[in-house]
C-alpha cells in the first residue's frame, strides 16, 4: 500500500512538474520565440485556434534589427495591418544588429526562422545559397506583391541569380553626419564629396580650434574601408575567394588616419571606445559624452540613421550630413537598397508574408507610420505622397539622396561572399593595434592583405 | 494487469519515476547536445549549411591560431589570479564573521549577496560604468585629491584587473562553506593551544589552516572550474577588448561559433577547454596528498 502510494505520488509530482514546465514555457514564449522563432509561437496559438491557420491567416512572426524609434514605428505599422486585415496578427521581434544575426542563424539551423524577416545586403547571398528564403518572383507575377512603382535597379539589387528574394524597404546612402555647431565654431566649411586628405585637414583644424576630436567609426569601420577601396578604379574589397585589391598599398591611407590621428591627438583615444557599445547611435561619440576629448565632431553612418542621431543629440546641437571622404567620391558613393525584407522558407503562410511586404512597399498608411525611418521608400509614388508629412531632417535626407548622392555615385558592390565578417573583424582588430601604437599603418595594411586573402580563400573552399 | 501491478509496486519503479524529470532533462539537454557538439568539432559547419566532415582539420587550425593561445593565456591569468584572491578574501571575511554578535546574520547575508547578483548582466553593466573615465571610481579618486582621468577599461594592462576585481567580489559562496567548516573545528584544540601559550598567529597556522585544507581544496577545485568558464564579465564589459587583453576562452569560442560562423571550430575549442579543465582538476587532485589533511580530528 505504501509503495503504491509512493508511485502515485511520484507520478503526480512528475505530472505537476511537467505541467509547470508547460506553463512557464508558454508564458516565457515571447522570449523563447526570440531565439526559437515562429514554429513555437505558431504551435502555441495553433493549439488554441486551429481554425485560424486553415484560412491562411493567423499569427506571423516578423523580425528586424534596429533602434527604439524603429521598433515603435514598425510595431505600430504591423498593428495597423492587423486592423485592416482582421484575423492576421503579428509577433514583432527586434534586437540589436549583432544579436539579430546570431538569433537568425540559430533559428535557421532549427528550421524555425521568422515568417518575415529583415535581411541585409551583407547576408543575402549566404541565406539564398542555403535555400532559406522564398523566391518572391511568383508573387510579383501574380500581383500579390506590386512593384510597378519601383525602379527595376532597386528590385534587381534584392535579387540573386535573377530571382527576387527580398524587397528593400528604403534607399540609403553612406552618410557622414557632423556637428554643425562645432564646425561653425571652428570656422570650417564641410563640402560634399570631400577627399580623405581634406577630411584629415578639417579634423585637425577643428581639434585646434575647439578641442573636439574625430571618430571614423572605430571598431565598426569595415564599410568605410570598402567605400575607400571602391575609389581605386572601383575595386571590390570582398571579392570571391580573395580581397579585390591590387596591393596592400590601397589600405595604407585608411590606417594612416588612425595612426596619425592618435599620435597627433586629434583622434579620440582608443580607450574611450572601451566604455561604449560600438555601432550604437545613442552611445556614438558624436552625441554621447561630456568633454571634448571624448567626443567627435563627426559620425560615419547611413543616411537613414540621421533621424536617430537627431533624436539622440543633446539640445542645441545642430547636425548635418554629407558624403564619406574618399580618393574618388564618385566611384565610392553608392545607393544602398537598405533593410531588405524577405519571407523565410519556414513560413507556413508565405502569401501573407508577401502581402505584408506589398503593404510595406505600397501603402501610404503604412509609410506614414514608418516615416522613412528605414530610408527613402522605393515606390516613387509613395515617396512623393509621403514627402509633405516628413520632418525637416527626413526631408534633408531625401534631398541628400536625390541631389547629392544619386548624380554622383556608382553601382553598389555585389552581396558579400562568405568570409567577409571574419575579415571585417580583422580590419577592426588591426585598426585597434594601430591606435594602440603596436603597428604602423604600413604593417597593418600588409597584415590585412596577407591574412585577409588567406581567410577569403579558406572560406571559398 | 497483475504484471503491471507488480511492476508498479517494485521499489525501483518509484525511484525511476521520481528521477525521471531529471534524467530526461539530463539526457536531452546535456548528453545529446554534447554528442552533437563532439561530432561538429570534426566538421566544417557554419550553422546555415549542413556540416561537412573534415576530420582533425579544426584541431590543426587551432594549434596555428594565435588568438587561441592568447585567449588561453588570458583565461589562465584570470583563473590563477582571481581564484586564490577570492579564496583568501572569503576566508578572511569568514573568520571575521565567526564571532557571534547581534549583527552577524545581517553581515553574512550582506556579504553573500554579491555571489547571487554578481554574475548578472546588470552588475556587469554597472561595473562597466563604475570604471569608466567619468565613472564612480575616478570620481572618488578625484574627491580624495588624486586627479585621475584614467581609462581603466581602455588600457591593456588594467582592463583584466577590472574583471578580476568583479570576480573576487563574488566571494560569498566560498565564504559560507569556509564559515561552516570553521565552526566544526573543536574548541578543545584552541583551548589546549592556549594552555601551551600559543598566540593567535600560530593558532591560525597550526590549527585552523590545516583543518581547513579539505574545504580549501574543495573550494579551489570548484572555483577553478568556474574561473575557466567565466563568460559574462568579459562578454558584457569588454568584449575581449582592448587588443584581446580580456578575451576569455569562452568568449573566443562564442565569437568563432556565432560571429564568424565557424561553429565546427567553436565546438572543437569547447572540447579542448573540457580537456584543459579536466587536466587541471586532475593535477589538483594529484597534489592533494601533499597538502590536504584528511585525518580525523
Amino acid at each position: 500500500m505504501k509503495k503504491k502510494l509512493a508511485v502515485i505520488l511520484a507520478a503526480s509530482t512528475m505530472a505537476a512538474s511537467l505541467a509547470a514546465c508547460g506553463g512557464s514555457g508558454s508564458s516565457g514564449g515571447t522570449e523563447a520565440a526570440g531565439t526559437a522563432g515562429n514554429k513555437e509561437t505558431t504551435a502555441q496559438t495553433g493549439g488554441g485556434a486551429p481554425a485560424q491557420e486553415a484560412g491562411g491567416e493567423g499569427l506571423l512572426t516578423v523580425a528586424w534589427w534596429g533602434n527604439q524609434t524603429r521598433n515603435e514605428r514598425t510595431q505600430a505599422a504591423l498593428d495597423k495591418y492587423s486592423e485592416l486585415n482582421p484575423g492576421v496578427s503579428f509577433d514583432g521581434q527586434f534586437s540589436e544588429w549583432s544579436d539579430y544575426w546570431n538569433k537568425l542563424a540559430t533559428a535557421a539551423a532549427g528550421h524555425s526562422l521568422p515568417d518575415v524577416l529583415q535581411m541585409d545586403y551583407a547576408y543575402l547571398d549566404q541565406y539564398v545559397t542555403n535555400n532559406l528564403l522564398v523566391d518572391l518572383t511568383p508573387y510579383i507575377e501574380d500581383g500579390t506583391l506590386n512593384v510597378d512603382d519601383c525602379s527595376q535597379d532597386i528590385i534587381g539589387s534584392g535579387s540573386v541569380g535573377g530571382k527576387v528574394y527580398s524587397i528593400p524597404i528604403g534607399i540609403n546612402a553612406p552618410a557622414m553626419v557632423y556637428n554643425k555647431t562645432i564646425t561653425a565654431q571652428a570656422g570650417v566649411e564641410i563640402k560634399d564629396n570631400m577627399t580623405l586628405d581634406e577630411f584629415v585637414e578639417v579634423s585637425k583644424k577643428i581639434y585646434q580650434e575647439t578641442g573636439c576630436k574625430t571618430n571614423m567609426a572605430y571598431g565598426v569601420s569595415q564599410e568605410i574601408l570598402q567605400a575607400m577601396i571602391r575609389g581605386y578604379d572601383g575595386h571590390v574589397l570582398f571579392d570571391n575567394g580573395k580581397l579585390g585589391v591590387d596591393s596592400a598599398e590601397e589600405f595604407i591611407p585608411f590606417f594612416k588616419v588612425y595612426e596619425e590621428g592618435v599620435k597627433e591627438g586629434w583622434y579620440i583615444e582608443p580607450g574611450v571606445f572601451a566604455e561604449l557599445t560600438p555601432g550604437s547611435i545613442e552611445q556614438d561619440p558624436l552625441v554621447y559624452g561630456s568633454s571634448p576629448e571624448t567626443m567627435s565632431w563627426v559620425a560615419f553612418c547611413w543616411s537613414n540613421q540621421f533621424a536617430a542621431f537627431n533624436n539622440a543629440a543633446p539640445e542645441g546641437m545642430e547636425l548635418d550630413l554629407t558624403t564619406w571622404p574618399s580618393k574618388d567620391p564618385k566611384l565610392s558613393n553608392f545607393l544602398k537598397p537598405a533593410q531588405l525584407f524577405s519571407v523565410s522558407v519556414d513560413s507556413k503562410d508565405p502569401v501573407t508574408g508577401a502581402r505584408l511586404i506589398d503593404y510595406w512597399t505600397n501603402s501610404l498608411d503604412c509609410n506614414q507610420i514608418l516615416l522613412a525611418e528605414r530610408g527613402v521608400p522605393i515606390s516613387s509614388k509613395v515617396a512623393e505622397e509621403l514627402a509633405p508629412s516628413l520632418s525637416e531632417s527626413d526631408q534633408k535626407v531625401i534631398s541628400f539622396i536625390n541631389e547629392v548622392v544619386t548624380p554622383n555615385s556608382s553601382q553598389i558592390n555585389p552581396p558579400y561572399p562568405n568570409g567577409s565578417s571574419e575579415v571585417s573583424d580583422l580590419i577592426n582588430k588591426l585598426e585597434e593595434k594601430v591606435c594602440y601604437g603596436e603597428l604602423t599603418a604600413e604593417e597593418a595594411a600588409e597584415q590585412l592583405f596577407t591574412e585577409g586573402n588567406k581567410i577569403m580563400a579558406e572560406k571559398a573552399k | 494487469m497483475n504484471l503491471f501491478k507488480k511492476a508498479m509496486s517494485r521499489e525501483s519503479t518509484a525511484g525511476i519515476i521520481f528521477t525521471l524529470p531529471f534524467t530526461v532533462g539530463f539526457l536531452l539537454f546535456m548528453i545529446v547536445p554534447m554528442g552533437i557538439s563532439l561530432y561538429y568539432s570534426f566538421c566544417k559547419y557554419d550553422i546555415l549549411s549542413p556540416p561537412v566532415f573534415t576530420g582533425l582539420e579544426n584541431f590543426r587550425t587551432m594549434f596555428a591560431d594565435e588568438t587561441f593561445y592568447k585567449s588561453i593565456k588570458v583565461t589562465f591569468f584570470f583563473a590563477f589570479v582571481s581564484v586564490p584572491l577570492r579564496l583568501i578574501f572569503a576566508l578572511l571575511v569568514a573568520m571575521l564573521l565567526l564571532k557571534t554578535t547581534k549583527m552577524t546574520g545581517f553581515y553574512r547575508a550582506a556579504y553573500y549577496l554579491p555571489s547571487i547578483i554578481g554574475g548578472s548582466v546588470a552588475v556587469a553593466i554597472l561595473w562597466k560604468r563604475m570604471f569608466a573615465t567619468d565613472g564612480v571610481i575616478n570620481k572618488l579618486l578625484q574627491a580624495v585629491g588624486i586627479d585621475c582621468k584614467f581609462s581603466w577599461l581602455g588600457d591593456t594592462k588594467t582592463a583584466i584587473w577590472v574583471l578580476i576585481i568583479l570576480a573576487v567580489w563574488q566571494f560569498g559562496s566560498s565564504m559560507l562553506i569556509f564559515l561552516s567548516s570553521l565552526k566544526q573545528i573543536p574548541m578543545s584544540l584552541y583551548e589546549a593551544a592556549n594552555v601551551d601559550g600559543a598566540n593567535g598567529i600560530s593558532k591560525f597556522f597550526k590549527i585552523t589552516l590545516p583543518l581547513l585544507t579539505p574545504t580549501i581544496f574543495f573550494n579551489l577545485v570548484m572555483q577553478m572550474i568556474n574561473g575557466f568558464l567565466a563568460f559574462t564579465q568579459s562578454y558584457i564589459i569588454t568584449q575581449g577588448k582592448p587588443m584581446n587583453s580580456t578575451l576569455f576562452y569562452t568568449v573566443y569560442m562564442y565569437q568563432q561559433s556565432f560571429e564568424f560562423y565557424n561553429t565546427g571550430y567553436g565546438a572543437a575549442l569547447a572540447w579542448v577547454m573540457l580537456a584543459i579543465i579536466g587536466l587541471i582538476t586532475l593535477l589538483l587532485f594529484a597534489t592533494k596528498k601533499f597538502w590536504v589533511y584528511e585525518g580525523g580530528l
